[in-house]
This record gives structure tokens, C-alpha cells and sequence, in this order.
């Protein structure tokens, strides 16, 4: 579904992604480790456009290495902010709306109460403005805004970070109903290593830039290499 | 629900507030009315009708801010192009004037194109861009001679015809005009507002990239608003050129025409429709009665004075106020979802 071939992103004088290839199959639900500073949001911002790249991109067949961001999103390409963006001054619901209409095409207010109510935000959906919610929600509502593009494939950057072992348990249960639910293919960041056990049949690994391994959890977190980089770090 | 609004300064935006139609109502009547409240002389009239002119450019470089998020420094340009562009289609085309109002509209809009590759900038460097734009137009309507009669100016065109029996060139007629043009476009900008388009756009001013992100393209709708703005501050360019009669480029590019409808917009609360509209009105009122009387030369510091006064005090401004003064007390939610106001 997804391709990268020999990705590479410079900012300045810093590889901050260098010669990534690997390809991700429709329905999986793939984890993207690595510590602070590897290049994971980089990867997401060359795949839905924010960030320019070199090397290719083909998702579903079509090569979207030079197209612009919208029209990725229009593609199928949904993503969160690690640090939510909301709309900030329109409510949960006119969130929605606008990533529905513009991401989708369509307006269809019944599948915005589903996602609202999957997401667990009808209760805020037309309380004042998204950037008055607490940080859990905003959360919640970057997931909910790519889900009303009806995205193909669902890019989640630290989704799951700040929750405590419950509710990240739960969340981790919310993410696989939506999987089902949508016929979605992830791709999620997330350093804790259980989760990704838990969540994931595929883990791919980058560090400073470099994708170092690519294989089931298991492989992945018993590599050398993985484990050495992990080592120094704080997530580990 | 809390009682009062919050006092934040980020006004929260929705497009459900029910009230917001009756106030508009209610704001035009007072408009239509303004000049028997005011006592109808031929003096007052002619101040009512710059006042108004003003209206609809403030409401023009709001509704740029507002949608799409992008601080104008050049609406002269606009303002000058449709001036020039409806007086010369008028005098040396016979084009009717009534029709040239409109294709002066439409030449500013033309103009705005060179604007296009301005919209990548971010914030202060698009309002800058534009602002040194501006100055281009002067140059040209000075330099053009053969065409616009060069620094000497524009003299002989038409004004507004007679219609219906009704002579628009008269103060009254002409007030009726510009008043018509004010709500017209107050209108067209409330629909847009509500639209998809106009709650994306409303996004794009504050969260360019997460609207981005799921869809939108903010460079394609950004240029919708430049156009729609500048077609409008052309509009009212070309009235004011057809009513007062004469056209120099110093006059119909002057920096006046760039800063006072940001100031009258400011003033009024540039988030509102109305606020623009009345912020103008007040505004150049207050400086031509008031100010004028006090300071006979630099008078326009008072509206300095003025502005900074209201920013501090009520940064939503007039329509902020207003929105207070009738929500206070009011146990219901719609006090807490009227801040982008009607
Ligand atoms: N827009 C940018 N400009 C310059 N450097 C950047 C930019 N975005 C990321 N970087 C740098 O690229 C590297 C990778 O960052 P990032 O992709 O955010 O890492 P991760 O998400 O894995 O923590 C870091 O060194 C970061 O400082
Ligand atoms: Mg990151």
C-alpha cells in the first residue's frame, strides 16, 4: 500500500532521514520505534507532504512523492501531530466537518456523531473552540479529524504517550476497534515496548536517521543494534 | 455552561449563534437610517457617505484577516485600481457607470494576481509584500500620464446616472448606493462565513497546516479572499471615484486607504461583520467632527489615541461591546458561542 524507496531528508547540514526503503502492507498495523531525534515525525511529514523529500513515495500504485499535501490527504493519507494542531478556533464537531468535506469529499453528519462517539468527544463536539480541550482530548480529536478524511492509511505519532498503563491499555483496545472498524492500515510511533508487542505484528526501527532493523516485535527488540540504541536512551 | 463569556482574547467561533441574523438586521436598519438620526443636511450627508465608503473597505481587508487569516498593509492598491480602472472604462469607453463599478471591481481583482506568489509568505512578510505593492500602482497611475492624466489627475467622467427617476448623484441617492454596496457584500461575507469554505478558511488563519493536513487547499481558497477582497475594496474605490469627481494618483493611492480601514476594522472588532462596518462609521465621524475641530492639522493622532484605548480596554472591539452589553446576565449558552459575533 505504502513504498518508500531511498527517502531521504535533509534540514541544513543535518541527514535527518537517510536512504529509507521499506513498504507497508494494506491492514497492517505497523509500530515506528526509535528514540528522541531518529527521524520518526520526519517520516510521517515526508509521507503526507509537510516536508519535502528526496527519493520516491508510491502509495496505492500512484507515486505522490511531488504531490502537495491536500491532495495526499484527498488520497487517503490521514496523519496526527505529535503536539495536537487542532482548527483552534472551531468546535470538535466544525473539526470534523471541515476535515470530512475537504479530506472526503462528502458531508455526513451521521458518520461524524460515529466517529465523535467512537472517539469519545460528543460531549465536547460543540462545546466552545477545540483549543479550549485538555491534552487527552486533543489527542483523541487528531485522531478523530484523519478519521473523517476517511483515510487509507492512519499515520499516529505518540498517540498513546502521557497515558498511564490503564488507559493505555484501553487505548491500545481503541486503536485495534478502529482498525476493524475503519479497514485501516497504521502506522504508529511509540517507544514503549509492551504496546508495541501488544499492538503490532511488524516493527520498524530508525536511528539518527537510519532505518538499523525491520522484522515482528519480537526480532526487533532482541537485535543488537535495537538495544544499543535504546541503551543511553531514556526510553529504553 | 458558565454564565459569561470567557474573557479570552482568542474569540471562539460558531456559526449557530441564532441572534446573529437579528443583529445584523437591526445594525443595517440603523445604517439606512444614520442620516435622518443625524439630522439629513447636505454636510452631515457627505460625511456619511465617506463613512460608509470606508465601511465597505474595512469590511473588505476584515474579511482578508478573518478568512484565510492574511494582514493587508496595501488596500490603496485595490482601492486606487478600481477608481481609476471605473472612471477611464466610464470616460473613455462610455462604458455605463453602473457596469464600470463592477469591472472596476473586477480589474482589482485583476491587480491582485500579482499578489499570488505573496500568499507563501508567512504573516508580517505577506502584509509587507503587499504594502510595497501598493506603492507600484501609485508609480503606475503617475507615470501612465497618456492614460490617467498622469499627477494632474482625472477630471471629466461621469458620476452616478439617474435611475428609476432617482438621481443617484444626488448626497441622498448616493448614500442609498454605497449603502446598498455595504449590505450586499456584508451579506455575500456572512454566507461565506458559514459555508465550509468560510469555516476552513476560518481555520486556515490560525492552523494553516492542520487544515492542510486533512484536505484543504489553503493556497487555492487564500486567493478566492484575495480576489473577493480586493473586488470589493475596487468596488468601493470606483463609487467613491464616480461620486466625488475627480481622481489623482496621490489621492486614490493614498496610504489613508491602506490604514484607515485597518483602524476602523480594529476599532469595531475586525472578527465581526458588523464591527468593520461601524468602526468605520464612528471612526471617521469621530475624526472628521471631533478630531478635526480639536487638532485642526495632525488630527489623525487622536484616532491613534483612540484605537489603543479601545485594543486595551476591549480588544474585541465595538462588537465586542456590544455583544457584552446584551449577553450580560443571560443564563444561556449563546452568550459563550457569540464571539466571532454577527
Ligand atoms: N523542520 C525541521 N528543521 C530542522 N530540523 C528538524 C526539523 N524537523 C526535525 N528536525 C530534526 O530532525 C531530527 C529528527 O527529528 P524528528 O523527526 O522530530 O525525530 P523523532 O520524531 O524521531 O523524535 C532531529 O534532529 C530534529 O531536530
Ligand atoms: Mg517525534
Amino acid at each position: 500500500m505504502l513504498e518508500l524507496d531511498a527517502v531521504t531528508v535533509r534540514f541544513g547540514g543535518l541527514t535527518a532521514l537517510s536512504d529509507i526503503s521499506f513498504h507497508i502492507k494494506k491492514g497492517e498495523i505497523l509500530g515506528l520505534v526509535g528514540p528522541n531525534g531518529a527521524g520518526k515525525t520526519t517520516l510521517f511529514n515526508s509521507i503526507s507532504g509537510l516536508v519535502k523529500a528526496r527519493g520516491r513515495i508510491t502509495f496505492n500504485g500512484t507515486d505522490v512523492t511531488g504531490l502537495p499535501l491536500h491532495k495526499r490527504a484527498r488520497a487517503g493519507i490521514g496523519r496526527t501531530f505529535q503536539i495536537p494542531q487542532p482548527m483552534h478556533h472551531l468546535s470538535v464537531r466544525e473539526n470534523l466537518a471541515v476535515a470530512q468535506v475537504f479530506g472526503a469529499g462528502r458531508h455526513d453528519e451521521n458518520r461524524i456523531d460515529e466517529i465523535l462517539a467512537v472517539m469519545e468527544l460528543s460531549h465536547k463536539a460543540d462545546a466552545d473552540a477545540a483549543n479550549a480541550l485538555a491534552l487527552q482530548e486533543l489527542k483523541r480529536l487528531e485522531i478523530a479529524k484523519a478519521l473523517a478524511t476517511e483515510p487509507k492509511l492512519l499515520l499516529l505519532d505518540e498517540v498513546l504517550a502521557g497515558l498511564e498503563s490503564n488507559a493505555k491499555r484501553s487505548f491500545m483496545m481503541k486503536l485495534k476497534e478502529l482498525h476493524k472498524l475503519f479497514g485501516l492500515t497504521i502506522v504508529i510511533v511509540e517507544h514503549d515496548i509492551e504496546t508495541i508487542s501488544g499492538l503490532c505484528t511488524r516493527a520498524v526501527v530508525l536511528n539518527f536517521g537510519q532505518l538499523i532493523a525491520d522484522g515482528s516485535p519480537t526480532e526487533v527488540f532482541n537485535n543488537p543494534a535495537v538495544v544499543e540504541s535504546y541503551t543511553g536512551t531514556a526510553h529504553a | 455552561m458558565s454564565v459569561t463569556s470567557p474573557a479570552t482574547s482568542a474569540p471562539v467561533a460558531s456559526s449557530r449563534f441564532q441572534g446573529r441574523g437579528a443583529l445584523l438586521g437591526a445594525g443595517l436598519v440603523i445604517l439606512a437610517l444614520l442620516p435622518l438620526l443625524t439630522g439629513a443636511s447636505p454636510y452631515m450627508l457627505g460625511l456619511l457617505i465617506s463613512a460608509l465608503i470606508l465601511s465597505g473597505l474595512a469590511l473588505s481587508w476584515a474579511l482578508l484577516g478573518n478568512l484565510g487569516g492574511m494582514v493587508s498593509f496595501g488596500h490603496a492598491a485595490f482601492f486606487g485600481v478600481g477608481s481609476y480602472a471605473s472612471a477611464l472604462l466610464a470616460a473613455k469607453l462610455g462604458v455605463p457607470v453602473l457596469l464600470a463599478i463592477p469591472l472596476g471591481g473586477v480589474v482589482a481583482t485583476l491587480s491582485s494576481i500579482a499578489m499570488l506568489p505573496a500568499l507563501r509568505l508567512s504573516g508580517p512578510y505577506f502584509a509587507l509584500a503587499i504594502l510595497a505593492y501598493a506603492q507600484i500602482f501609485r508609480i503606475l497611475a503617475t507615470e501612465l500620464d497618456w492614460l490617467t492624466g498622469g499627477a494632474a489627475g482625472l477630471q471629466r467622467y461621469p458620476g452616478l446616472p439617474t435611475l428609476f427617476g432617482i438621481d443617484l448623484a444626488d448626497r441622498a441617492g448616493s448614500y442609498v448606493v454605497v449603502l446598498a454596496c455595504v449590505v450586499l457584500f456584508a451579506v455575500v461575507y456572512v454566507l461565506l462565513r458559514k459555508s465550509h469554505v468560510g469555516t476552513a478558511l476560518r481555520a486556515i488563519a490560525e492552523s494553516e497546516d492542520a487544515t492542510r493536513v486533512v484536505g484543504v487547499n489553503a493556497t487555492l481558497l487564500k486567493s478566492w479572499m484575495l480576489f473577493l477582497s480586493a473586488f470589493i475594496a475596487g468596488v468601493f474605490g470606483a463609487l467613491n471615484a464616480h461620486i466625488i469627481g475627480f481622481l489623482e494618483p496621490d489621492y486614490a493611492f493614498s496610504g489613508v486607504w491602506s490604514v484607515m480601514p485597518i483602524i476602523a476594522a480594529v476599532f469595531g472588532g475586525y472578527r465581526s461583520v458588523l464591527g468593520p462596518i461601524f468602526g468605520a462609521v464612528v471612526i471617521y465621524l469621530f475624526d472628521q467632527v471631533i478630531a478635526k475641530s480639536l487638532i485642526p492639522v495632525g488630527h489623525q493622532i487622536l484616532l491613534g489615541i483612540v484605537l489603543a484605548i479601545m485594543v486595551l480596554l476591549a480588544p474585541n472591539g465595538l462588537a465586542g461591546l456590544v455583544r457584552r452589553f446584551f449577553t450580560k446576565g443571560q443564563f444561556n449558552k449563546t452568550s459563550e458561542k457569540s464571539h466571532a459575533g454577527a
